[in-house]
């Protein structure tokens, strides 16, 4: 049998391609209506009174007074209304649904509508904390104290907003009284339990099934929730099927985004020139409600010695509330903004010392058996030595390094190193979501495979195909799963935190075995399992003190870079990823998840710029938010290194955030190597660029 | 609404002097500007009249040395056509994408009036005059009389572009750049246009213009006309101070595509570095 | 209203709508073409490209009068083509579809390229795709795949 890294054809490829794949905008249902949100038009007021006109027949209004169940978006922290009630607190805010048949009529209702507000004062600073967390390990007082030299450095990062080509979208009906929703989504089962508490529905009243969905990247993880439960409640009013996609415009202002974050570094560093403590202390603007925030937070916390190993650390972060759109998740998910911070400081702590930053780096590099920066412990094999060694070889990374810094190449070439921890934080995985799987034989032999997995582009469908049809030695074809349809799947989990290989698959392959020895021909047999956390993980929630991830994958970015000294502009000239994620379950797929991740990763660190002005996004549509095209597009090589993690599926570790963490800092590195200039924010645009060149 | 795809310039000259339409030709601009939610018309103020396919309006022509470019020759058919004039080419060339290349006009990009419209800065420069015809008359127009402040126009509600002329001239040196935020579809941050003749190491003929960084394409001719009999070396050796004389009239704003300073450093470093290029 | 006449994947179609419906909704509402997809609204995108005459368009910012005695090929009528089955296999042996929202749109593009020039370099390639944004595969794949079609299609464009 071939190994399971060699590639196959990707299963939805080909309806993909032929145009019949169906994503929710292009799923009609007889009868149908469609839905519009009516938005607060403030950034913080209280609603005084809302005039409705009268509606013609056939047409209504869905608002927080039909809400049968709780108003409130259950996620992680139940802060988010459905519908805003008495007050609004920030831009965009829903307030209401117009529900009917005639899309002109419901923009004429629409605008309508009369909502009397009485403004106030907004809230923009980090002066609201909802969350504080702080840890520390060894003793970084004592460190600071003995410090011969402290070194202080500020970051900061920008939005960014997910992209992803297909807008947000969900359709619902009832059917025998059940609501039943089917979005593009990536969680089932958050959308499920979101509604039951809206619709104070039994776990029978409520159906969720995913549509084919056209790319997510974390933005799809929790906000559909909302979304499903407005759509819900106008389903329990109206009873006839609704649908309810978003504009680009209107997705780009009101659904979630990355985090802006501020993060300040210090470095005590002894006479030795060794960084013998560090501190980090991170604010990210949550928006207008916490959400996933405080998991944001957290991941980001503990990435605050990314690669490196540092004996005494203090680590603080706040969650800020401000009047702005709601942040959440987002590929990477906290990782991205503290990683840029690691890398770009540590290059500055070398600079500032007078070392060579390589020398510098190579020194604090972890290694197997070091503590993790919560005091766990790194358990399996570190190859980033080989890693390291491959990338710079690929990329003549060193002689470039050397060579640009010279006085006016205006060329540069910038490394980043990172890590990223599979699955959900700390106990996440063995006290809130308890995975289980289930594989059904039928009797004619086929097997399907029952998960609430979902297939956003990059390629579960296909890749858990193969886990089943290597461990049972049959073929792809005779192997069936379907997009989840939470009446017929169970909870296996969210499709986040490159979790989904790793555990789900894991859970898949330990079921698949089992089918293997209870296998009989023409019979049909039903497995299942559920996961359970190895006993030798430990975590303190509370204290942040154990292992926060149950494996780590690692990576490697090079990225080169031109700065045009006329215009400022960047031109990407190649990047050099590799990656050790275990194994790769299907080794095209890991590539296109590099491919799509670095670019992303990449595009954050120098172009995409997002702003709010007063409550406002500026960029709220693909012509003023620049991502990449292919034009901006460089050569890209990726190299794969296997280091099998033994309780992951043919020892397969996440590789979906990975690919993107380490863009920012290599490309930011890049720059800085090429103007000779510290760079300290993301995105690096031209009109930074600038600044540094005249000012830095 | 009386949206009409007439099919002649005739019948469509005719409409216009009797309704109060607003023309639409590839709609690159028009559609967008009136988009709506999906499933329904975009939402205009005025009637339509469509004049995409009028054939009257699509050609190139070489005659008495000037070239005629229909109204609706979109920017695709200009990229390939042998006698687009090769500053024409370079600006198309980073406008747009092909998919909206086929569709956008010369002539809308005009219409569009806007200080980013990066046709602009070329026909400033190349002194393209714009042919305006209604029912009753045919008149011409220097493109910076047409053009006066964004989206605003010198043109009459019964009127519509019929061509843009271009006189043939020849020069030693041409340059347009574009600055926008990524390599391709992208909408100008700043773009410049600059046109030379040298001969015998002296100055024959200087013309430079700036798209983004005001209400309209600026270009300065007494300036220009100032450079004019200059050596090369004195031109370089002079540059402070031609760059300080048209630095006063770039005065860029701040937006969301990016901000003043970086705007009016970014004009003054292109011109810069087109004259050090002579 | 108007009475629009046009061809619309090899067949004579007439609809009676206004000249200023977006060709889009037209194609994914009056004639359930949804393989068309709507990523933008405004022209930035690609996911709506059709073919007009062969060439690329967004249809999301196409005016239906504009199309009066063209002829339209939307994704569902290119994927019966031969040149679609060697974008297709090249797309998947590359691995050039991840969530497949742009892909509809990619294939156009790429069809409209090779079109016009059935030798592209990856600068060209580049050139021909800029209209069309992917979030998923960082266009790599995307770019080989066309590359390898214009080599495996030589002679069908
Ligand atoms: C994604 C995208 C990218 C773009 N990129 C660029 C770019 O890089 N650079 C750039 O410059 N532009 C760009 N544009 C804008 C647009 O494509 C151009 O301005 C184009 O040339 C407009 O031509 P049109 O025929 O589509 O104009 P329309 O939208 O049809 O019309 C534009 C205006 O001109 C008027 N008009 C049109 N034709 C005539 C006529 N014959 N007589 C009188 N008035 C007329 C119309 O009434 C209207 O006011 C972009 C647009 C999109 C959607
Ligand atoms: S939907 Fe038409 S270009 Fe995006
Ligand atoms: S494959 Fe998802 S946008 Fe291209």
């Amino acid at each position: 049998m071939k190994d399971i890294s060699s590639s196959v054809r990707k299963v939805d490829s080909i309806i993909k391609m032929s145009g019949v794949a169906q994503y929710v905008d292009d799923i009609k249902i007889s009868g149908m209506l469609y839905a519009k949100t009516v938005r607060s038009t403030k950034v913080k007021a209280i609603i005084k009174n809302i005039i409705i006109p009268e509606l013609p027949s056939g047409y209504h209004t869905v608002d927080h007074s039909d809400i049968p169940g709780k108003n409130v978006v259950s996620i992680i922290f139940d802060d988010m209304p459905v519908f805003a009630e008495k007050e609004v607190k920030y831009y965009g805010e829903p307030i209401m649904l117009v529900v009917g048949e005639d899309k002109d009529v419901i923009t004429d209702i629409i605008s309508n509508i009369e909502i009397e507000y009485q403004e106030q004062t907004p809230v923009f600073e980090k002066i609201k904390s909802a969350i504080n967390y702080h840890f520390v390990k060894g003793d970084s007082n004592k460190a600071f104290k003995n410090a011969k030299k402290i070194i202080k450095y500020d970051y900061e990062t920008g939005y960014q907003e997910q992209l992803y080509i297909e807008p947000q979208g969900m359709i619902g009906e009832i059917e025998n009284n059940k609501v039943t929703l089917t979005g593009s989504i990536q969680c089932p089962y958050y959308v499920k339990n979101a509604v039951k508490v809206v619709l104070d529905a039994n776990d029978d009243e409520v159906r969720v099934k995913q549509a084919v969905v056209g790319g997510a990247f974390g933005g799809k993880e929790e906000f559909p929730s909302l979304m499903a439960c407005e759509l819900a409640v106008a389903l329990r009013k109206i009873k006839k099927p609704i649908k309810l996609i978003y504009e680009r415009e209107e997705d780009m202002q009101v659904t979630t985004k990355r985090h802006p974050a501020w993060i300040h570094m210090e470095a005590a560093i002894n006479e030795f020139n060794e960084i013998d403590g560090l501190t980090a202390k991170a604010a990210i603007d949550a928006g207008a409600s916490i959400g996933l925030s405080g998991v944001v937070l957290a991941r980001a916390l503990i990435a605050s010695t990314g690669a490196y190993t540092i004996e005494n650390i203090e680590v603080d972060g706040d969650v800020f509330l401000t009047n702005t759109v709601p942040n959440g998740a987002f590929r990477g998910f906290g990782a991205p903004q503290m990683l840029f911070a690691v890398e770009m400081f540590i290059h500055h702590i070398a600079k500032e010392l007078d070392i060579d930053p390589l020398e510098l780096r190579l020194k604090y590099l972890a290694k197997q058996g070091d503590a993790t920066s919560t005091r766990g412990k790194f358990r399996d094999p570190i190859i980033m030595n080989d890693m390291i060694k491959k990338a710079m070889e690929m990329s003549d990374y060193k002689n470039k390094v050397k060579a640009y810094e010279e006085e006016g190449t205006y060329k540069g070439i910038g490394m980043s190193w990172f890590l990223h921890g599979c699955g959900f934080t700390g106990s996440g995985e063995a006290d809130h979501i308890k995975a289980l799987v289930k594989l059904e034989k039928g009797a004619d032999d086929k097997v399907t495979i029952l998960i609430a997995a979902v297939d956003m582009g990059q390629g579960i469908q296909t890749t858990m195909k193969k886990i089943v049809s290597h461990i049972l030695n049959i073929p792809l074809d005779q192997i069936i799963y379907n997009k989840p349809d939470t009446d017929l799947v169970p909870d296996s989990g969210p499709t986040v935190a490159s979790r989904t290989i790793m555990i789900v698959g894991g859970l898949v392959a330990r079921a698949a075995k089992q089918l293997k020895e209870k296998w009989e021909d023409g019979k049909q047999i039903v497995v299942s399992e559920r996961y359970k956390q190895p006993e030798y993980i430990k975590w303190d929630e509370d204290n942040f003190i154990g292992d926060a991830y149950p494996a780590y994958s690692w990576g490697v970015n090079i990225v080169e870079v031109e700065v045009c000294p006329v215009t400022y502009q960047v031109t990407l000239v190649g990047i050099w990823s590799v990656y050790d994620v275990g194994k790769a379950i299907d080794e095209r797929i890991v590539m296109g998840q590099a491919d799509g991740g670095i670019l992303q990763g990449v595009g954050y660190g120098y172009l995409e710029v997002m702003r709010n002005e007063n409550g406002r996004i500026v960029h709220k549509n693909v012509t003023d938010y620049i991502i990449p095209t292919t034009g901006d597009t460089p050569p890209m090589e990726t190299f794969l290194i296997d280091n099998p993690y033994p309780l992951g599926p043919y020892g397969a570790k996440g590789a979906g955030e990975l690919t993107l963490v380490g863009g920012a800092p290599a490309v930011a590195l890049a720059i800085e190597n090429a103007i000779n200039k510290k760079v300290t924010r993301i995105p690096v645009t031209p009109e930074y660029i600038m600044e540094l060149m005249k000012n830095g | 609404m009386k949206n009409l795809t007439p099919k002649t310039l005739k019948e469509t000259l005719i409409l216009l002097n009797e309704g109060d339409y607003k023309i639409l030709a590839g709609g690159t601009d028009l559609m967008i500007q009136n988009r709506a939610w999906s499933n329904t018309l975009p939402k205009f103020n005025k009637d339509i009249l469509l004049v995409f396919n009028l054939p009257e309006l699509k050609y190139i022509t070489l005659e008495d040395d000037c070239l005629h470019i229909g109204s609706t020759m979109t920017l695709e058919e200009l990229l390939y056509h042998k006698l687009t004039p090769k500053l024409l080419v370079e600006a198309i060339k980073i406008m747009a994408s092909p998919a909206i290349r086929n569709m956008a006009t010369l002539g809308g990009n005009i219409g569009n009036a806007s200080p980013a419209g990066d046709s602009l800065p070329v026909l400033y420069i190349l002194n393209a005059i714009v042919v305006i015809e209604s029912i009753e008359r045919t008149r011409e127009l220097p493109i910076e009389d047409l053009i006066i402040g964004p989206g605003k126009k010198t043109i009459q509600k019964n009127e519509i572009i019929k061509e843009i002329k271009i006189p043939m001239s020849n020069f030693t040196s041409i340059r347009f750049d574009k600055v926008g935020g990524r390599k391709a579809d992208a909408i100008s941050k700043i773009s410049f246009a600059g046109v030379a003749k040298v001969k015998n190491n002296t100055i024959q003929d200087f013309r430079v213009s700036f798209g983004a960084v005001g209400p309209t394409v600026v270009r300065n001719k007494e300036l220009e006309a100032n450079v004019i009999g200059l050596t090369v070396d004195d031109m370089k050796v002079n540059i402070q101070e031609i760059l300080n004389e048209f630095g006063n009239f770039i005065r860029p704003i701040d937006d969301q595509r990016s901000n003043k300073e970086y705007r009016k450093t970014v004009a003054i470093n292109l011109l810069k570095s087109f004259i050090l290029s002579l | 209203m108007a009475k629009i006449k046009f061809t619309l994947n090899n067949k004579q179609v007439e609809i009676e709508k206004s000249p200023t419906a977006r060709l889009l909704d037209i194609l994914r509402e009056d004639f359930d073409f949804t393989g068309v997809k709507e990523g933008c609204g405004e022209g930035e995108c690609g996911a709506c490209a059709v073919l007009i005459n062969d060439q690329i368009v967004n249809s999301c910012i196409v005016p239906l009068g504009t199309v009066e005695g063209k002829n339209i090929v939307t994704i569902e009528g290119f994927s019966k083509t031969k040149r679609h089955e060697v974008l297709r296999n090249a797309f998947e042996e590359e691995g050039a579809v991840q969530c497949g929202f742009c892909t509809p749109g990619m294939l156009i593009a790429s069809e409209s390229l090779l079109n016009k020039n059935p030798h592209p370099t990856d600068e060209e390639i580049k050139i021909g795709l800029s209209g069309n944004l992917c979030r998923c595969t960082g266009y790599n794949m995307i770019i080989k795949a066309v590359k390898s079609a214009s080599k495996k299609g030589d002679g069908l464009w």
